[in-house]
């Protein structure tokens, strides 16, 4: 009887190659799927492909170039041959009261952008959704919108030229005003406003483009049927159309938390100025000085990386927050 | 309850007048539906007396009272609308008491509402479920909810149940007949389906291109319809009709189409109305169906037969005009294949003007 039982099931060996030839046949038959959605969609890929190539080229390539953080480089030796010198750069980063200094700004400034700069765009598209007359409302989005289509050099010269000691508008008003001509841009305790105050300018209503259009998306008749129930226009602003758009807002608020630490980089440098580093001077450009001007591309490095790996772990956090408490979240 | 009364009501957008003076007075308790095609106006007609459309001209009045200035919240209306209009973020105690909370009513005064029309509506186990976590049904029976709770004088129905299924569609028609009963409140129900304003209606009001076409109960308007219009428009499938002329027949007028004659009802409009131009309307119920060895049938070409269970839908041509009769299956499926035309008595034929479209005097007939 047992003999029979035996023959009839299979040995350990038997059934190992019998899963074996399973996970074969599994992968072949996924293998002769992606062959058939490749061939019948091959158009799309064709468009997906340069966004691809750019991604590999322009941002995992360089990541290559990140070993130097932990290296000794020099630019003879080249990233491979360079010797490794483990966590040595981050001791001298956080040694250095200089990055320490540009790591406190980052914060600071990331949170005032943050605080005042991220509802400001979301407060305007409220706005302008509540406008009725259409030519008033087109002619105040083109002028809201225009800052943004400005190059900062521009920009930066408007502002240099607005805070100007001499001829600017804002010393003109204070002078009516019998306040003596403040020289803003030298002073590092007006440089921090002015930053964030130049940044919504330019930014805000480009970026209540995406809130008018989740706005556009929420359905009228929640409108009119809270107008029977007695809502006023303010009512419906916030019971309505501010939590119809809260999922708009918390994947734009994730993003904005992950792009935190990427402080203007170029409108700093174009403001900023030695009497101003205490207050202005961020990682960006703690970098720029360090690697570029100061060729201490590892030491830079370094830096770049840390700062990528707190902006990695502010995006997760977020995201994770947001999934557990509002069930919208970017994955 | 109140009343509404629409006078002379206008609508109009820019130099196109959508809704040409209606007159409509709707009577305390009273559950009135508009019915009409796609574009007629009934829509509209509702949104003003809403007060989500502006008035154009005429007046409507809530209780006596002229509303036209008056802003919706003050109407003492409340609306359900197509699509529900739930709010996402809000689960469905939160849905109810919207109103009541707008207008600050207090809290346990609320949660009494909320839990009473929970339960009249069957849904105090889903109170604290969000909209997308409920069923076509149950979000219908919120957005109900959301209305009755405010406790109005007038309910406004905007084809409430379009976006249902066929089963939940009739389920959810006969709860809101019974709620009306319960409840009491005029109400003003827009529909185009015809079904539905027979099945629910005190009244029913056919509505053509802006205009009223006729107004009375559901029995009035399938037995006595006022024109072709509205004789086409109630009835499920819908009334025959053929285009003939009145000619005379050996036992008095007979409408004379594609060289067959129908014998019809002396009616006063046809003594003398030889030659005249009619259009010849008959009730698939009301024809009955013919074979080859029937004498004075009205030949049909059949096409294809429809079986229902106890009844049968026989689709044919007639004169090139689909024809449609409905008739009884039980000891009849074996000969509806031989079925070669049709008889119907004269008193159930209507006549109508064959340029017009209006019924003929004198054929009014009794529920």
């Amino acid at each position: 009887m047992s003999t029979e039982m035996d023959h009839g099931a299979p040995s350990t060996e038997e059934l190992a190659v019998l899963a074996g030839e399973a996970t074969r046949n599994r992968h072949l038959i996924r293998l002769e799927r992606i062959g058939d959605h490749l061939r019948r969609e091959w158009q799309l890929y064709v468009l997906l492909l340069p966004t691809i190539i750019w991604l590999l080229v322009f941002l995992y390539k360089p990541m290559y170039g990140l070993q130097i953080a932990f290296k000794d480089y020099s630019v003879f030796r080249g990233v491979a041959n360079s010797p490794w010198i483990g966590f040595d750069h981050f001791q001298q980063l956080f040694g250095s009261d200089q990055f320490v200094r540009a790591l406190k700004n980052t914060v600071v400034i990331s949170f005032m952008s943050l605080i005042f700069g991220f509802p400001m765009p979301i407060l305007l598209a409220l706005m302008f959704n509540e406008i009725l007359h259409q030519t008033f409302k087109k002619s105040a989005q083109t002028i809201v919108y225009l800052p943004h289509f400005i190059s900062s050099v521009i920009i930066a010269g408007i502002v240099i030229t607005a805070f100007s000691p001499s001829a600017g508008i804002v010393n003109t008003v204070l002078g009516w005003l019998g306040v003596e001509s403040i020289y803003f841009l030298t002073k590092a305790e007006w440089f921090r406003p002015i930053f964030v105050g130049t940044t919504i300018w330019q930014e805000a209503g480009f970026q209540s483009i995406v809130y008018l259009a989740a706005i556009a998306g929420v359905s009228p008749t929640l409108y009119e049927s809270a107008v029977v129930d007695g809502a006023s226009r303010w009512q419906m602003m916030w019971k309505i159309t501010v939590p119809s758009i809260m999922p708009t807002i918390i994947i734009m608020l994730i993003i904005r938390i992950g792009n935190m630490l990427e402080v203007s980089f170029e409108m700093i440098i174009l403001l900023y100025q030695p009497a101003t580093y205490e207050t202005a001077d961020v990682i960006n450009t703690f970098i720029y000085r360090q690697g570029l001007q100061g060729g201490q591309y590892d030491f830079a490095s370094a830096a770049g990386l840390f700062n990528a790996v707190v902006a990695f772990v502010l995006v997760m956090t977020a995201n994770t927050i947001s999934k557990r408490y509002s069930r919208t979240s970017l994955w | 309850m109140s009343s509404v009364t629409l006078e002379k009501i206008v609508k109009s957008y820019g130099p196109i007048d959508v809704v040409h003076g209606i007159d409509l007075t709707i009577e305390p308790k009273e559950f009135v539906v508009l019915v009409g095609p796609s574009g007629c106006g009934k829509s509209t007609t509702l949104r003003m007396i809403a007060g989500l459309e502006e008035i154009s001209g005429g007046t409507v009045s809530i209780g006596g009272r002229v509303v036209n200035r008056i802003a919706p919240k003050d109407r003492d209306v409340a609306m359900v609308f197509q699509n529900y209009a739930l709010y996402p973020h809000l689960n469905v105690a939160e849905n109810i008491a919207f109103g009541l909370r707008i207008r600050k009513e207090p809290k346990s005064k609320i949660e009494a509402s909320v839990n009473e029309v929970g339960g009249i509506l069957g849904l105090t186990e889903y109170l604290e479920r969000r909209p997308a976590d409920l069923s076509g049904g149950q979000r219908q029976r919120v957005a109900m909810g959301r209305a009755i709770v405010r406790r109005p004088q007038v309910f406004l129905f905007d084809e409430p149940l379009s976006n249902l299924d066929a089963k939940l569609r009739t389920q959810m028609r006969a709860e809101i007949k019974r709620l009306h009963k319960r409840l009491g409140v005029t109400s003003v129900y827009v529909t185009h389906d015809q079904v539905e304003a027979m099945t629910l209606a005190d009244r029913i009001v056919v509505m053509n291109d802006g205009r009223i076409e006729q107004i009375g109960t559901p029995m009035e308007l399938f037995l006595n319809p006022a024109n072709s219009f509205v004789a086409g428009f109630l009835g499920s499938p819908p009334m025959n009709q053929i285009r003939a002329t009145v000619a005379e027949g050996p036992a008095g007028p007979v409408a004379q189409f594609g060289g067959q004659a129908l014998p019809l009802a002396p009616l006063p409009d046809l003594q003398n109305g030889v030659g005249r131009e009619v259009i010849v309307g008959i009730r698939p119920e009301f024809a009955a169906v013919a074979t080859g060895d029937v004498t004075d049938q009205i030949k049909i070409d059949m096409d294809l037969i429809e079986t229902l269970g106890s009844e049968a839908l026989l689709h044919a041509t007639l004169d090139g005009d689909p024809f449609v009769i409905r008739t009884d299956t039980l000891g009849k499926l074996g000969v509806l294949d031989s079925v070669t035309g049709f008889t119907v008595a004269p008193e159930l034929i209507k006549v109508f003007d064959g340029q017009t479209g209006a019924a003929l005097a004198g054929q009014e007939r009794r529920a």
